[in-house]
């Protein structure tokens, strides 16, 4: 028995083996490198000198950096709206209609699709001349042209529907995983007792979901306060600081100015927002289990 | 039992971390000998040593292939012992690869840069001063304006290499439909606004669209930077009757409320939804082929000037790293990329311009056959002994363009209150001269 459980552990391992040590060299040892170099001046092309803690008072006297959190703050604001639309589409393309087939694909594609196709796609669309202007001027919603992304009214909140249109699919995939684990009797036991379609969701669907939820609304969250490739690509902050969010001030810093140590500071301490986000995300959704109707 | 394994595990991460730390203070090798001026005159390596220069330009291959590799060639007969390795990168991707390579201690030797980026890393110290390489007779080759704008603290950064003067482009159907002559064009930035003014109020369409940057000041006469490149000097009523007057054309419609990047004004220019764009003459290769009928209906003239009476320049320079393992060789290698001649002949191939003096005098720059490329490349010419880049020996050029930007961006954009933002972005200059890193 005892043998039987070590042998499996070891094929764990050696199947994760070749993951966790693309992340360990990629992802764990920078985070950990990065924790000496943010006391550092280090710009890779001059000689590097120790700080201290300069660069985490100087970050917290920093304007923009500041600007940039309370961005990206703002928009985990996409996390609940993306969550409730991907459960709800998830329920949709779950149920037995003929057809649902092409749908499940149609959303599936934007997650597919390369963030840079997606952003240039949208920055013409949302383009001065663009389709969108063209029709909510036709329909009489608009009475002049708007520069979606030029504008710092509506720039951040466009963005984050950028975000939130391409990952719909991929959440909507999760959840559709999560509710065909779901038993078929308990549907049939709760219809018994005289349930209705939106009591099957709120009673035993979405309590049945729970930790699909909860794994969804963490990465979510991680992925909303770390969002860089729509931001970079169509506004790279602007106009002004108005989409300015954390990571794109951070590879500014590092990648654009050489300031790789004031960048490595400024990283521990989204790392560390990020972290408690996730953590607070856990606790809200601790409680749990089936609830009875 | 646990809690020493515990405190184990912690001290040897801190171990860890210190050695870490002290490995990223270590000390910083200069492999520059020690320099004498003129010392670029020497044919060859050093005592016959075998000597391979690593050479980086942007995105010139595959266009340019012969013209390099015939130069290259002629360079390594000339100097025995000389190897030149020539590689291109992608104008995104220079910037990662340098660092990349410095870091790894594997430098090239000559690099081609914008100016922009020669100053950002000048100022850091991360290329070699040029002056203690040079002859003065070098130096003074190439067009003072040009030359001047990657000295920082009295250290050259940079060699000119191929450079471009912005031209103004108009759509000649739009300007006559608005009744104004385009053989007679505007001469100042004011009969510029006047003339768009016009163009918008006869046919409906806006007059330029333009990027919020912050030569917009220089164009105006306003520093950027005091004479000593040590404050902030923008923050000035100048300034802000500029801005005040840039806001008032957006809201008129005169002027695009858009902060358009290049391709933008490509694609308004293309669609005639302005009139008049302001660029180098690469623009043209774009409407060429973007918008066939709108290259039919343009001319180029001399560009407009605004209050300080001076053009500026966009230049690519070519710099040696300070970590170059071969300074002296590639100093030289570098003046012979940037000589006359060779500069000359490239700009033949290339339809750019140089920044040389001698250069100039060819008759291909001052000959037009009346294509639009022609006469973008005479009126452009032209303004070549006035032109000065915007960022003259300004100190952590990527930064400062930054905050500028980002403040124009502030109130043009987003409305927000011209002294206030000033105040905010000036502190902000401030604060990154003061940085030293």
């Amino acid at each position: 028995m005892y043998k039987a459980i070590r042998s499996e552990s070891f094929a764990a391992w050696a199947f994760m083996a070749p993951g966790l040590l693309f992340l360990a060299v990629f992802t764990f040892w920078p985070i950990i490198y990065g924790i000496p170099l943010s006391l550092t001046d280090y710009s890779v092309i001059t000689e590097t000198h120790f700080v201290g803690l300069d660069n985490f008072t100087r970050a917290f006297q920093d304007h923009n950096f500041l600007i940039s959190l309370w961005n990206s703050l703002v928009y985990v604001l996409v996390v609940p709206v993306i969550q409730i639309i991907s459960i709800l589409m998830a329920i949709l393309v779950n149920s037995r209609i003929s057809g649902l087939k092409m749908f499940r694909a149609a959303y599936y594609i934007p997650v597919v699709t390369s963030m840079v196709a997606v952003a240039l796609i949208w920055s013409w669309l949302l383009g001065n001349n663009g389709v969108v202007n063209y029709l909510l001027l036709k329909v009489g919603i608009l009475s002049e042209q708007v520069s979606w992304l030029s504008t710092s009214s509506t720039a951040l909140y466009v963005l984050m529907f950028i975000t939130m249109w391409k990952g719909l699919g991929y959440y909507m995939m999760l959840y559709l995983a999560g509710l065909q684990n779901i038993p078929a009797d308990l549907y049939e036991a709760a219809r018994v007792d005289g349930a209705g379609p939106l009591r099957l969701i709120v009673h035993v669907t979405l309590p049945l979901l729970r930790p699909h939820i909860l794994f969804c609304t963490v990465i979510s969250v991680m992925g909303a306060v770390r969002v860089f490739d729509e931001v970079y690509i169509l506004t790279k902050g602007g106009p002004g600081t108005s989409t300015l969010t954390s990571s794109v001030y951070i590879f500014q810093k590092g990648l654009e100015q050489f300031n790789f140590g004031y960048a490595s500071a400024l990283g521990l301490i989204v790392s560390v927002m990020i972290a408690a986000l996730s953590v607070l995300v856990f606790r809200l959704n601790r409680k749990g289990g089936v609830n009875t109707y | 039992m646990t809690t020493n394994r515990k405190g184990f595990t912690v001290s040897l991460l801190l171990v860890v971390m210190m050695s870490m730390l002290l490995a990223a203070c270590g000390g910083n090798d200069n492999t520059a000998g020690t320099p004498s001026p003129g010392s670029t005159g020497e044919a060859g390596s050093e005592a016959g040593k075998p000597v391979t220069l690593e050479f980086w330009t942007i995105a010139l291959q595959p266009t340019f292939n012969d013209y390099f590799n015939d130069l290259i060639s002629k360079y390594e007969s000339s100097h025995p012992g000389v190897t030149v390795e020539w590689k291109d990168y992608p104008y995104d991707a220079i910037s990662q690869r340098l660092l990349t390579s410095t870091a790894s201690g594997k430098s090239p030797d000559v690099v081609n840069l914008n100016t922009e980026f020669a100053s950002q890393l000048g100022s850091k110290g991360a290329l070699l001063n040029l002056n203690e390489y040079l002859t003065d007779e070098q130096a003074k080759s190439y067009f003072e304006g040009i030359y001047n704008s990657t000295i920082v603290d009295g250290k050259a950064y940079a060699l000119p290499w191929y450079t471009g003067t912005e031209v103004l482009f108009m759509n000649t159907r739009l300007v006559k439909e608005a009744g104004l002559d385009p053989a007679n064009p505007p001469q100042t930035r004011e009969e510029l606004v006047e003339w768009a003014r016009q163009v918008y109020e006869k046919t409906g369409v806006a007059g330029y669209a333009q990027q919020l940057v912050s030569k917009l000041f220089p164009i105006d006469g306003i520093p950027i930077l005091n004479e000593d490149k040590t404050a902030a000097a923008f923050n000035t009523p100048e300034a802000e009757a500029m801005i005040a007057q840039m806001r008032d054309l957006m809201a008129e419609g005169v002027v695009l409320k858009e902060d358009a990047e290049f391709s933008k004004q490509i694609q308004y220019f293309s669609g005639e939804q302005v009139a008049f764009q302001l660029s180098g003459p690469t623009f043209i290769n774009f409407i060429k082929k973007s918008a066939p009928d709108v290259y039919k209906n343009t001319i180029a003239v001399t560009l407009p000037t605004g209050k300080a009476n001076l053009r500026l320049s966009n230049s690519m320079d070519l710099v040696v790293p300070q970590k170059s393992k071969n300074p002296e060789q590639a100093v030289e290698f570098a003046a012979f990329m940037t000589n006359a001649e060779n500069q000359t002949a490239f700009s033949k191939v290339a339809n750019t311009l140089p920044s040389s003096k001698a250069s100039i005098e060819d008759p291909f720059f001052t000959q037009s056959d009346g294509s639009l490329e022609a006469e973008a490349k005479v009126a452009s010419s032209q303004s070549l002994d006035k032109a000065t880049d915007y960022m003259v020996g300004v100190p952590n050029a990527g930064d400062i363009n930054s905050a500028l930007a980002r403040g124009l961006q502030e109130i043009l954009m987003n409305g927000a209150d011209i002294k206030e933002t000033l105040n905010a972005v000036e502190k902000e200059v401030n604060q990154i001269l003061n940085q030293d890193s």
